[in-house]
Parts: C-alpha cells; structure tokens; sequence
C-alpha cells in the first residue's frame, strides 16, 4: 500500500470517531441551550437596534425602510389579486 | 491516473489549473418563462419529441424554496430534466428566484396556496384533462403535499422526493428547532429574511466534518475529468443558496419542525384543512437511506397519512443530494420516476408509438404498498 492510501486509511478513520463525537457534541442540550440563546440575544439586540433607528428617522418625517418594504409588499401582493381575478375572469368566460 | 502514481504537488497543481478555469455552467436544458409573479417563476422545458408523440399529462417540479432549481438539470447529459424531456414528458418546474428584503412579509400561504396553486392550476391549463403530476423535492415536497392535501383537484398524482413530512423523525435539525433557546421569532424580527449562510452553515454543521471529507475526495479523484466536472457543478449548486422569507419561515418552524402539524393532521393553509388522508391521487415516496438531512422515517410516513389506494415507497441507497444527481441516479432513479408516470398517465395506452425504450410502462415500476 502506497502513502496516500495509508494516508487516506488513517483519515477515514479520524473522520468517522470526529464525525459520531462532534454529531453527539451538537446535538448535546448543553451546547444547544446557550448556542440558542447566544443566537437569540443577537437577533433581539440588532432587532432593538433597528426600531431604534427607524424611530428617529420617522421622527424627522422621513418613510423608513420597512415603510419601504411594506409598500413593495403590498404591490406584491396587488400584483397577485389582479392574477386571481384574472384566473377567476378567464374561468367565468370558458364555456361550460 | 491517480495521486499516487502522478504525485500530490502534479495533482493539486492540476486541480488548481482546473479550477482557474471557473464553475461549469448548469441549468443548460432550453426553456420559457411561462408565468412569473413577485420573485419566482415558471419554467417550461422545450419539447424534443412532436406533440402527438409525448405523454399526455404534463409533470410540474417544485424545488425546495432554499436552493436553485438547478439541481434538477445540472449538467447536459447529468440532468433529471434533459432526461425526462427526452423520455417525452412535458415538464415545468418553479424557479424561485431571490427574495428581497419586502419579502420577510410573504406568509406560508402566500407560498403554498399562492404560488403553488398558480403554478399548479397553470400547468393543469395546459393538459388536456386538466390534471398535472407534482414533484416535490425537499422542503419542496413538503409544501407540494400541503398543497395538495388542501386542493386536491389539478393534481393528477404526487411524488415527494426526500420530503420531510413526520417532524417527529426530523432528525438533528429538529432537535436544533426544538431546542428552548432558539427564538425563531426573534430570529424573524432581527434578520427579516433568515439569512442563506446561516442555514448553510446550519446544515454542514449537521456532518461536520463533510468538507473535509469532500477535499480528500477531490484531491482523490483530481485527474477523473467527469467527476470533477460533477463536483464542480453539485458545488456551485450547494454554495448557490436563497434566504428564507421571514413570515414563512416562522410558520413552517412552529407549525411543522415544532408542532408537527402536518402529521397529526391539524396543519390549515389558508383558512382550509391540509389533512393528509384528502390526498387520494396516486402517491410515491422517494427516500434514501443515507439522508441525514430529512431521516427516511420522516418521508416515509407519507404514506401513513395518505388515502389513496395506490402509493408506493421507492427507498433507494445514497444521500440527500447524490442520490438524485449521480450516475447511479440517471441509471436507476430517474427512469423509475419516468416509468411510474407513464404508468399513471390518463392516455398511457397511447404512450410514444412504436418505442419501446426506458419510457414504457414497466412492470418493475414500485409496487403499491
């Protein structure tokens, strides 16, 4: 057997005890728990961060991001109801 | 050729002349846009066979909302769709697109009720009685079956193709959900929509060591041409992600990951009942045996759930991915979904004239359960 195969052997086996150990590790309520709420206190802190800036920008009377997401949303959804009514037109009109 | 007789510092060096060259192109197979509306649209693959000569009911493709369609025509000659067309079989598949950041608004239903059924009832336009199978890969097929399960009338039949339906054998990843430190609800508020390298990261996390294990195997294989050109092709798929739409995404987590609605039966999709025994169209359920991203249990249960007479598990070897793309794939996968189709078409009878290739009915096709 040459090198690489031996090498290969020996990094199979590593691989497989790593992956069943680090699978045991991540999937160990003591790792989850404060990985979760590590996760959780980051989201809620940008969360905070953004209604913060959103708030003084609105105060000086300027349309916010989410005022611009909501809008695009709402044609969004627009766009969708005129396709349905569409649909429903185009099925009211086909002979039965 | 191989490492051992080339030596490592020839094969890397030819592995980095290879990948100098760039990503292998995918997606190659001809097609049209033939419906689009917000971020996704409706593919249809052109025909290679005249229209007389081609199965009756159409096959609809529903990918998973978080990755690229592509993955279902990689590479000309290693594609799903090039091989479905060629077999005579009218096929469409959604493309998703990228949602941006006003889609942290769009809702579970918007999705599975909206695009869905538009896709659905498009496709169902176009065939002649009306009806069109659905394919669902993934997370995919779990919206395919929901969608099903609440309007059953355009679908001819169903095949959920590595589906997580049993979120009770949600394996790792359900653990992770269900785990009490993980506020999906302040992860929605924070990120808008859940962010593609998060849950990339989520999912290498689930094999750790995987990449590692891909690396050999690239340094392994590095003078085998058509591998590479494979792994090049499945890699460019695999770091091609899409976000998740927040509101979307908060649902599917607490209704289906934590509160399992789907299998005990009191899932709702836009106001309707999405209960598994209203699916009484013929149902085939792919699973792999070495998933670890949706466990075999939980796609299986599938047909538990469902009412129809005639439903079939088709449990094959391999992985999440490889079992749909590989060589091993194209030989054994993908003419089986070929064949279970012709058998359930609504004109089988008339079939391709005079062919007898992979595309006739077969009476090897998966045995009803």
């Amino acid at each position: 057997m040459n090198l690489w195969d031996q090498w290969k052997k020996g990094f199979g086996a590593w691989e497989t005890a790593t992956a069943a150990y680090l699978e045991q590790v991540l999937a160990n309520p003591s790792v989850l728990g404060p990985a979760g709420a590590m996760l959780t206190a980051a989201m809620k802190t940008k969360a905070a961060t953004d209604k913060a800036t959103h708030s003084w920008w609105a105060a000086i009377g300027l349309p916010t991001r989410r005022d611009q997401e909501r809008g695009l949303h709402k044609l969004n959804q627009l766009e969708s109801r005129i396709a349905d009514l569409e649909e429903q037109l185009a099925a009211a009109r086909r002979p039965q | 050729m191989s490492v051992e007789k080339k030596g490592l510092l020839a094969t890397l060096t030819r592995l980095g002349s290879r990948l100098g060259k760039g990503l292998p192109d995918v997606g190659q197979t001809l097609h049209d846009v033939v419906w689009h509306e917000n971020k996704w649209r409706l593919l249809r693959f052109r025909a290679t066979r005249p229209a007389g000569e081609r199965w009756r009911t159409p096959i609809l493709l529903v990918p998973s909302l978080i990755n690229r369609w592509y993955i279902l025509d990689l590479r000309p000659g290693k594609s799903f769709i090039e091989y479905l067309v060629n077999a005579g079989h009218d096929v469409y598949c959604i493309d998703w697109g990228t949602p941006t950041a006003e889609d942290r608004y769009v809702t579970f239903d918007d999705v599975c009720q909206g695009y869905i059924g538009r896709a659905v009832r498009k496709v169902a336009a176009a065939s002649p009685d009306g009806a069109t199978h659905v394919l669902g890969y993934c997370l995919g097929g779990t919206l395919a079956t929901i969608h099903t399960a609440a309007n059953p009338t355009h679908v001819a039949s169903l095949v959920a193709l590595a589906a997580p339906i049993d979120f009770a054998h949600g394996g790792t990843l359900a653990q992770w959900t269900r785990s009490p430190g993980f506020d999906v609800g302040a992860l929605v508020d924070g990120f808008g929509n859940v962010p593609w390298p998060l849950m990339q990261a989520s999912f290498q996390m689930l094999k750790p060591t995987l990449n590692l294990v891909k690396l050999v195997a690239l340094v392994d294989r590095a003078w085998d041409d058509e591998f590479l050109d494979g792994f090049l092709a499945t890699e460019r798929w695999g770091n091609d992600n899409v976000s998740f739409p927040g509101e979307c995404y908060r649902r599917y987590i607490d209704e289906l990951y934590r509160d399992n609605r789907l299998a005990n039966g009191t899932m709702r999709l836009a106001g309707r009942e999405a209960r598994l025994d209203a699916i009484d169209c013929p149902v085939l359920a792919v699973t792999f045996t070495h998933d670890h991203i949706v466990p075999l249990a939980s796609a299986a249960a599938l047909l538990d759930g469902v009412s129809s007479p005639d439903k079939a598990q088709l449990e094959l070897g391999g992985g999440h991915v490889g079992a749909v793309v590989s060589r091993k794939a194209a030989q054994g996968l993908w003419p089986q979904l070929s064949r279970w189709w012709v058998a359930r078409d609504t004109d089988a009878a008339r079939g391709l004239p005079g062919d007898d290739d992979e595309a006739a009915p077969d009476p090897a096709a998966p045995e009803p359960r």
